[in-house]
Order: structure tokens, then C-alpha cells, then sequence
């Protein structure tokens, strides 16, 4: 009885302890935004619109851009080949680097092929993707594909190979008897903090794409960021940039949740 | 609750041998192992480190396959690793993704046993070892000991007739140590199932086992096999116990000395 009562305050001493960092983080977070705001706000009263105009231009350019359904018009744009992107690319990764990593034969086999992909950096197939899909959203998706699959491949790959022989023994002593059985039971959730971490990873990266994969002229927030630069709107390119931001942390919020749900046994 | 489902079997070790390849030539790990063990025998296998304890625990387990002679539960040669063996290794492993109902069901969702019967053993198997309360705890906030009872528990969820333990309580300090062994008492005498219990503890092995089989290296062998005289529970403070940890202690020295008998 006594070591319930323990665990339930040394519970409660957690959370308050917690409780107050997580308060004095985001107080001092608060200060840094604001100080650097102030800072921008200084700064732009010395210069002129188009070289560095004031944070309150940006907040009405911003809610200009919102209002008019631009913003929503280029994020949904950009979505129609960063989501189909990203999900192929991570998916592929994933699955390739399980195979591998398992796999001593398969391994062997495609090692050296790997080696020698893995250094093209997804721009440098931008004249792949246009030829073969062509200046539209499935080209773009290709070249933020990439950008994913790598990422994925080698936290899989190195998720499954950290798996420790003695969990896999104690599986077969278990009664597990196939390969794919073990892959279930063992390799997958045993690599998911991995795996995980590379698809968090991968997310940030791909997202960062998307503005190159737009240069050749597919629609977006990248493509309405360079038009808007060409024109020297530059409280439209900061607006825009800003919108790349929040919209990057939000879907890494919402993916830190779900992570840390799938991992509360770490 | 009748535990006993399964009869216990017997252990035969033939004649086993396992050699290792290297480049700088073999190692004979094991040579000429045979043992004996009846049906509901507490056997303790101890030797010095480099006798080839593990190697032969493995090979029983059948993880590893012997280079000569061979393993056979009661008639039958073991081929593979199989769930009529419960196995608790050195270091528990326990899925630290699973929970203590994860962990101690995961070998009866690989029998496919229906949810509701999986869930009645495992309530069964909770209250064997005493982890009332911490049914839906995680490997992480566990102690242990708890960690251990745990790892036993998912060893005899199936019903095993045979009962493997690779040094399981030399990562607890000694009154868990103490308290986990009465446990393990208590749970074969319950469920009479064979065990083979290794250890580099003579005190440990003389406090649990039916007789005492003592290992020697170089190469690793079986020196001698000691039958324990005892009532349980022993004390180590008792005369003939202190008989047997020296009998034992002095094969130990002598064999670790290198000569082979």
C-alpha cells in the first residue's frame, strides 16, 4: 500500500516539476520572439519597402494573402504533390531500408548500387522529372520523393539492423518460426523509435523540397514566393515564407503527438 | 487452477560436442557432454566463466546446434528453438514495446489460444509470480526483480515441459536474489516441471537443485554431478551444505586449473 502512495507523489512531484519548466520555456521562448520581432521592427524603419519591410506589413500582407484565398490556393498547390511525395517517398524508404537491413543476400546485392545513389541530391534530378512526368505536380512529387526515401531508408536500415539477436531468440524460443514472423513480431517495433525518428526527420526535409521542386514552375507557395520575389514584393516572399513555417510546425506538432503515443513505452 | 497441464520431460544430452572455427584455428567448447535428466528434476549446471555453460544452455535451448552428439527431449531430438521449453535468459529480454500482459502472452498468440483463455492464463500466471497491479506496466518502469518474475512468467505461459534459466538472477542484488529463488521454489514445486538452471553461484545451485552438475573448461566438460541430500528449504549455515559448497568449490579450483581429469 505504502509503495502506492510513493508512486502516486513522486507522480505528482513529475507533473509539478514539469509543469513549471515547461511554463519558464515558454516564457523565455516568448521573450526571444518578441526581442527579435522588436529587432526586425527597428530595423525596417531604415530601409526602404523592398529591402526589408516592417513586421506589421508582413502581418497585413498576410492576412491580405489569406483573405483573398491566394494563401489557401498555394498551400493546397503545394500539398498536391508534397502529401503523394512524401508518403511515396517515405513509404519506399521505409520498406527498402526493413529489406535490407534484414535481409544479409539482399544486402550484399544492392549495397554498392546504393552507395552509388545516395549522393544525387534530389535538385540534380530535376531534368529527370521533367522529362519523364513533366512540369506539373507528379514531377514535383518525384524530386521531394527522393528527398524522403533517403532519410527513411537509412533509419530503417539502421533501426532494424540495432535489433539485438537476443530479443530475436527469445521470439523463436517463443514459438515464432518464420522470417516474417520475426519481422512482425520483433523487427518492427523493436526499429519504430528509429523509424520514427526518420520519418520526423524526413517530413522537415521534404517540406524544405518543395519550394526547389516548384522553381520550374509548378504551382505552390514556392512558386508564388519566387514570383512575388521577381517582383520585389518582399512582404509577400516574407508572408509566404511564413506560412511555410507555421505550416511545418503544425504537422510536426501533430506528428511529435503521435509520436510519442506510439513510443510510451520508451 | 490445476498449472500441471503438461507432464514434464525428460532431458537426454548425448555425447555433445561443439567446436568453433576461427581463423586462428578451433576451439573446442564443449567435449563429450552427457547428462541425464528425469522427468520433474531441479538440475543446476555451474562451472567457472569459459566452461562452456552458455554454450551448452543454447544448445538444449536449440539455438545453437551441437557439432556432435545430440539433445532429445524425451524421445524426440530437439531441432530448433520450440515453446515446449520456457527459457529465461541472463538479461530477462523482455519486448520492452509489450506490457507485462504483452510480454507474458506473446508465446500464446503465437498458439493462436483465443483471447479469452490467453487472458485467463494470464491472470493465473500474474498471481503466480506476484505482479498483481502491474498488468498494463511497461519493461521501463519495472525493477529487476519484477523484470525477472516477468520473464518467468512468459517462460511458463505455455505450458512448457522443460524449464531453461541462463543465469537469471546474477542482475539482482542479493535478497531479491534470495526471495526470487524461494519464489521459483515454490512455482516448481506447483507446476513440477523439469528444470535446467545454470549459474556460477554454488551457493545458488546447491540451494535450488536436485543434484548439481559441475562443468570444468578446457575443454569445456561435465566433471562430476552431485546429488543434493537436503531438505528444502536449505540454509547455507547448515553443516552438509557447507559440505557441498566445498566439495563443489574444490572441483571448481582444481579443474580451473587447466588439467583435464
Amino acid at each position: 500500500m505504502s509503495t502506492e502512495i510513493e508512486q502516486e507523489l513522486s507522480t505528482g512531484r513529475t507533473v509539478a516539476l514539469r509543469d513549471s519548466v515547461s511554463l519558464r520555456r515558454a516564457v523565455l521562448g516568448s521573450l526571444g520572439v518578441v526581442s527579435f520581432v522588436s529587432i526586425w521592427w527597428v530595423a525596417s524603419l531604415t530601409q526602404p519597402d523592398f529591402v526589408l519591410p516592417s513586421p506589421f506589413a508582413v502581418v497585413e500582407t498576410f492576412y491580405n494573402e489569406a483573405a483573398s484565398g491566394e494563401m489557401t490556393e498555394a498551400l493546397t498547390d503545394s500539398m498536391k504533390h508534397w502529401i503523394p511525395g512524401a508518403v511515396v517517398g517515405t513509404t519506399l524508404g521505409i520498406m527498402t531500408g526493413i529489406a535490407l537491413g534484414w535481409s544479409r543476400l539482399l544486402d550484399d546485392i544492392w549495397s554498392p548500387v546504393v552507395r552509388l545513389l545516395r549522393p544525387v541530391p534530389p535538385l540534380a534530378m530535376i531534368g529527370f522529372a521533367i522529362a519523364w512526368f513533366g512540369i506539373n505536380h507528379t514531377g514535383a512529387a518525384f524530386i521531394i520523393a527522393i528527398g524522403a526515401f533517403w532519410i527513411n531508408f537509412y533509419a530503417a536500415y539502421g533501426g532494424v539492423e540495432g535489433v539485438s539477436d537476443d530479443l530475436l531468440d527469445v521470439a523463436r524460443s517463443l514459438g515464432v518460426t518464420s522470417n516474417r514472423g520475426l519481422v512482425q513480431a520483433v523487427v518492427l517495433p523493436a526499429a519504430l523509435p528509429e523509424i520514427l525518428t526518420g520519418i520526423r526527420t524526413s517530413i522537415g526535409r521534404s517540406w524544405m523540397l518543395v519550394v526547389a521542386a516548384e522553381i520550374f514552375g509548378v504551382s505552390g507557395i514556392g512558386r508564388r514566393i519566387i514570383r512575388a520575389s521577381n517582383n520585389l514584393q518582399v512582404d509577400v516572399v516574407i508572408a509566404y515564407i511564413l506560412l511555410l513555417s507555421l505550416t511545418f510546425l503544425v504537422i510536426d506538432m501533430l506528428f511529435r503527438i503521435a509520436q510519442r503515443r506510439l513510443l510510451r513505452w520508451t | 487452477m490445476d498449472m500441471k497441464q503438461t507432464d514434464p520431460s525428460r532431458l537426454t544430452i548425448e555425447s555433445v560436442g561443439k567446436v568453433y572455427e576461427s581463423p586462428r584455428g578451433s576451439v573446442q567448447a564443449l567435449h563429450d557432454v552427457s547428462l541425464q535428466i528425469s522427468p520433474g528434476e531441479f538440475i543446476s549446471l555451474v562451472g567457472p566463466s569459459g566452461c562452456g555453460k552458455t554454450t551448452l544452455f543454447r544448445i538444449v535451448a536449440g539455438l545453437v546446434e551441437p557439432t556432435t552428439g545430440s539433445v532429445l527431449l524425451n524421445e524426440t531430438p530437439v531441432s530448433g528453438p520450440g515453446e515446449n521449453m520456457g527459457i529465461v535468459f541472463q538479461e530477462y529480454h523482455l519486448f520492452p514495446w509489450r506490457t507485462v500482459r504483452g510480454n507474458i502472452g506473446f508465446g500464446l498468440e503465437q498458439q493462436d489460444v483465443p483471447k479469452s483463455e490467453r487472458n485467463k492464463r494470464i491472470e493465473e500466471l500474474i498471481d503466480l509470480v506476484g505482479l498483481e497491479g502491474f498488468e498494463d506496466s511497461y519493461p521501463k518502469a519495472l525493477s529487476g526483480g519484477m523484470k525477472q518474475r516477468v520473464a518467468l512468467a512468459r517462460a511458463l505461459a505455455t505450458n512448457p515441459s522443460l524449464l531453461l534459466m541462463d543465469e537469471p538472477f546474477s542482475a539482482v542484488d542479493a535478497q531479491t536474489r534470495r526471495r526470487l529463488q524461494d519464489e521459483l521454489l515454490d512455482i516448481w514445486e506447483e507446476t513440477g516441471t523439469t528444470v535446467l538452471f545454470v549459474t556460477h553461484d554454488i551457493e545458488e545451485a546447491i540451494r535450488l537443485a536436485d543434484r548439481v552438475a559441475v562443468m570444468a573448461k578446457d575443454p569445456g566438460r561435465v566433471a562430476e554431478v552431485i546429488d543434493i541430500n537436503l531438505e528444502r528449504p536449505r540454509t547455507r549455515t547448515d553443516q552438509d551444505f557447507g559440505t557441498y559448497y566445498e566439495q563443489i568449490l574444490s572441483l571448481i579450483d582444481t579443474e580451473y586449473a587447466g588439467s583435464g581429469a
